[in-house]
């Protein structure tokens, strides 16, 4: 343990440990833009700046450990004035359009300007550097006039999805962010994941398919459970007025943490698709009690009795149960096989295990995922 | 959704054997796109997804290094002609009353089609300004008038410097002149490698002390004790350990990297092989900037003779100390001078800075320990080891133990290079050094010790300059000094020193990326007498923001002109405020 001063309050800290880290711990504020908890600080943008006694130069608390004996101030009248200065910097180059902004109010640009009183200075390009929506990618908005270059996006695509589409070009002032070698992004190998999107702090990167649709407060999250895989990755729906316009991670799912597929996370239209089936359907046959018609693929579409007819979980369920008890005492219980899927939970596969081994006996039990 | 684009399609065989004589190294990617660009006269898409996939590194990683250094371009460009745009050339064209924002235009008017002519940051040729970088050959002095010439193979005069000045010690400067530099014959018989050969007699931790009594503080700008660098080397336990010279040497005003390379090679190398051996290091790498091809070539010409000697690779001299050097050239970034991004581009990596700590001694190239030199502190070592300590630190009665090369350069009559020792004044500069200020200037103010190194008035003209004087406001740095005399406005001339931090900021933290280009637009107005109120104000509050907050060296230092020359010039800048 070392022994350290954050503004005067005299602490015991872990060795190895960062000054962001102790801070947080000891529930001092301290701001950050480029740093995140997931992934390895780079210590770019310089907001979580802090005076360390003795030092010649402000330290990025992200990436400074302590020593024995460390004494750190963390809001000093010049780190606050440097770092709102350095926020006035990036808000020069980056357009005044939080009014029209689809990531206004979870901006952690905007939420830093208002903290520090940051103002648009009246010089620089303000958004006037880039196409916005520059990219082709049918999920992620790409608009690098909002870009502070944090490289979170960087950091997520290779740390997190391990895909190292994302990438820093050029340098000094023309320094952008780029895919591959400055490509459209499904040409750099992006399977848009949206990781990118989920960590960035600004309205550089956002989501397309609901973009315009609504801002964080005024969309319900519904934490729930991803139906995709067995994985069972947790993501917040987004809710407006009773209908889903998206999905946004949830930084506390246990399982994923901010990560999710793209099926996860863009694959939702589905939930209000008229087509969805969203009750059990049965042939009409087995509904009316009657034999089995004989159909050919020909005139299996216009014979009424082999129709898909609506029905509720209890019907549909006691006719496989009949059928079901039917076949068994026929035909032996290894007649009946169980086949489940990967899209249900784990816990589902589960009970289908032992619906086929305990109830119907048999040992033919097996998944979807075949994929 | 189909995408015909990510449709499988082999390696081009040329670059797959590019990549194959390099054994696939990721590291090799900045040489690879170095030879495909001079191949082709261009990097293309394709060019660059096909490098990375080869190297089986991700493709924007190599288009990052493609923008990001000078010499790289996307752009097709036939045969390249680099205008030098460093200070001491705008010096000497403003000085002819050439304006600076029309050399490029001027120089395209001037070459024929197939030349493209481009800007640079100051190309290490300050001994002959103002000078162009023709292809890969150094060309200077040489004017606008000169262009048809430039074109046909002439490439002004090389500074000469066999003569020794009034009052100077030269210790490494001591065989310019004296030996065939490309002849490993003749240094042998001038006693280069003596120092090595007693070196390997002794024990490597007696080398290590020997230069750690010596008191070699390092002559890159800093001044951090060569020897403790060494000794956190050696102490570290994991192996293999790395030598790394830096001969990046891209800051304005300074060349004495590449005089001391081009005319004495083979003392860079033994002092290279000293270190190897007092920091139990089996491999080295010569980080040289890509603008210093000849320089390079000479280098390896001259690792080949000490290879044949036995003075270089396995088992040498009998002993067994086996040692390699390898020259690798960068491509045009100032920034590549920090010795963690000099590691980063070693490592086939845009040149951007690393977090420090780890410093490159516990954790340096390839993670592993590794020492980062300059080429000067290098070349004093052979001394050290063929002399001892002691003749080292009673050379000369300044209280920093050794010689220094300086250069003086600007409004003074005999410009060039020198080698002297510690704490001479800038009066001693430029009077005795110097030969006085040319006619009918009077001086006005120095740039001392590199671009980011302090500007001062006439005031300081007699403080003692060593690496401690930074604190009375005038730096050592890398041991330039650039004169200027009534002629030239204060203004103008940091605007030409922010111009230079602007273009070379790698763009990784806010303070530096956008605080020196806010303080070149500021400047570009006061330059143009067109400032406005509060702009010097707004010049000091940028400075000190980059100071306390910028990631690196280059975003710490920008400020030290910054603030010394409106300390001493700020009436000058209250004029231009309207």
């Amino acid at each position: 343990m070392l022994n350290i001063k954050i503004n005067g309050q005299s602490i015991q800290a872990e060795a190895g440990k960062t000054v962001l880290q102790v801070a947080k711990e000891h529930d001092v504020h301290v701001p950050t833009l480029c740093y995140h908890k997931d992934l390895n600080p780079t210590g770019n943008c310089r907001m979580c700046i802090v005076e360390v006694k003795g030092g010649r130069f402000l330290q990025a608390a992200c990436v400074t450990p302590i020593w024995e004996g460390m004494e750190i101030e963390t809001s000093s009248e010049k780190v606050m004035k440097d770092r709102k200065l350095t926020l006035e910097l990036m808000l020069a180059n980056h357009p005044v359009d939080c009014m029209t902004c689809d990531v206004a109010g979870e901006c952690e640009l905007q939420d830093l300007a208002y903290e520090y009183k940051a103002e648009v200075p009246a010089w620089g390009a303000k958004g006037t550097r880039y196409k916005a929506d520059s990219d082709p990618n049918p999920f992620i908005r790409v608009d690098m006039n909002k870009c502070i270059l944090c490289r979170r996006c960087e950091s997520a695509c290779a740390e997190i999805q391990g895909r190292n589409v994302w990438g820093v070009a050029k340098r000094g002032f023309d320094e952008t962010m780029v895919t591959g070698a400055g490509v459209p992004m499904l040409e750099a190998r992006c399977e848009s994941c949206g990781q990118c999107v989920a960590y960035c702090p600004t309205g550089a990167l956002s989501n397309k398919m609901n973009y315009g649709m609504a801002r964080a407060h005024q969309v319900k999250k519904v934490t729930t459970t991803c139906s995709y895989c067995g994985v069972g990755c947790q993501f917040d729906l987004l809710v407006k007025n009773n209908k889903v316009i998206g999905v946004s991670s949830n930084p506390n799912a246990p399982v994923n943490g901010m990560a999710l597929c793209v099926k996860g996370r863009y694959a939702y239209d589905y939930i209000h698709h008229p087509e969805r089936v969203k009750k059990p359907h049965v042939r009409r046959y087995l509904l009316e009690g009657n034999a089995k018609p004989i159909v050919n693929r020909k005139s299996e579409i216009q014979n009424p009795k082999w129709d898909w007819v609506e029905t509720e979980w209890d019907v549909a369920l006691d006719i496989v149960a009949k059928k079901f008890g039917e076949l068994r005492k026929d035909f032996g219980a290894d007649s009946i096989g169980l086949l489940t899927s990967a899209k249900c939970t784990n816990e589902e596969n589960y009970l289908m295990n032992k619906l086929a081994r305990q109830v119907v006996g048999t040992n033919n039990i097996d998944h979807c995922a075949r994929l | 959704m189909k995408n015909k684009n990510n449709a499988y399609h082999p390696i081009s065989p040329e670059i797959e054997e590019l990549a194959r004589a390099h054994e696939y190294q990721p590291e090799a990617a900045l040489e690879v796109l170095k030879e495909i660009q001079t191949r082709h006269s261009t990097l293309t898409t394709e060019a660059i997804t096909d490098t990375a996939r080869a190297l089986k590194l991700p493709p924007h990683q190599l288009y990052g290094m493609a923008t990001f250094y000078s010499m790289l371009s996307l752009e097709e460009r036939k045969k390249v002609l680099r205008v030098c745009d460093g200070p001491v050339c705008w010096l000497k064209r403003s000085s002819k009353g050439s304006d600076q924002s029309s050399v490029i235009s001027n120089w395209s008017s001037m070459v024929d089609g197939q030349w493209s002519v481009e800007r640079t940051s100051c190309l290490g040729l300050c001994d002959r300004a103002p000078a162009v970088l023709v292809e890969d050959e150094q060309a200077g002095p040489v004017e606008i008038g000169d262009a048809k010439k430039v074109c046909k193979g002439w490439r002004g005069v090389p500074t000469e410097y066999s003569k020794v000045r009034k009052g100077e010690t030269r210790v490494m400067t001591a065989l310019i002149g004296k030996i065939d530099p490309d002849s490993i014959d003749d240094a042998l018989a001038n006693d280069v490698y003596s120092g090595l050969k007693s070196a390997l007699q002794k024990e490597s931790i007696a080398v290590l002390s020997e230069v750690e009594s010596s008191g070699l503080q390092g002559r890159g700008g800093a001044g951090f004790p060569v020897g403790r660098k060494w000794r956190f080397v050696a102490s570290e336990k994991r192996t293999p350990r790395y030598i790394i010279c830096n001969a990046d040497e891209s800051e304005p005003l300074i060349f004495k990297d590449r005089v001391l390379m081009d005319t004495n090679p083979h003392q860079l190398i033994e002092g290279m092989t000293i270190a190897g051996y007092a920091c139990g290091a089996s491999e080295a790498w010569i980080y040289i900037r890509g603008e210093y091809e000849s320089q390079a070539r000479r280098l390896e010409n001259a690792i080949t003779q000490a290879k044949e000697k036995n003075l270089l690779g396995a088992k040498i001299l009998g002993t067994e100390f086996s040692f390699q050097i390898h020259v690798h050239r960068g491509a045009g970034a100032y920034i590549c001078g920090e010795e963690t991004a000099l590691i980063e581009s070693l490592e086939g990596k845009r040149g951007e800075p690393r977090l420090r700590p780890p410093y490159p001694p516990t954790s340096g190239f390839r993670g592993q320990p590794t020492a980062v030199n300059n080429v000067e502190s290098f070349c004093a070592v052979p001394h050290i080891m063929k002399n001892g300590a002691d003749w080292w630190r009673n050379l000369t009665g300044a209280s920093t133990p050794g010689t220094k090369m300086y250069m003086v350069l600007g409004h003074v009559k005999n410009p060039g290079l020198f080698e002297a020792p510690f704490g001479l004044t800038l009066r001693e500069i430029i009077k005795k050094f110097g030969g006085g200020m040319q006619t009918g200037s009077k001086f006005k103010f120095a740039l001392c010790g590199g671009a980011a190194g302090t500007i001062v008035d006439k005031n300081m003209l007699d403080i003692p300059i060593d690496f401690a004087s930074s604190q009375k406001g005038i730096s050592l740095g890398a041991g330039s000094f650039l004169i200027c005399d009534q002629s030239v406005s204060p203004v103008a001339f940091l605007r030409e020193l922010l111009h230079f931090f602007a273009a070379e900021s790698c763009g990784k933290c806010t303070p530096c990326r956008v605080g020196t280009w806010r303080s070149l637009e500021i400047l570009d107005r006061m330059a143009a007498g067109k400032g406005q109120k509060g702009d010097t104000d707004e010049l000091k509050t940028l400075a000190a923001l980059m100071q306390d907050s910028s990631f690196c060296g280059l975003g710490q230092s920008v400020p030290i002109p910054m603030n010394s020359v409106i300390t001493h010039f700020g009436a000058e800048f209250a004029k231009v405020e309207n």
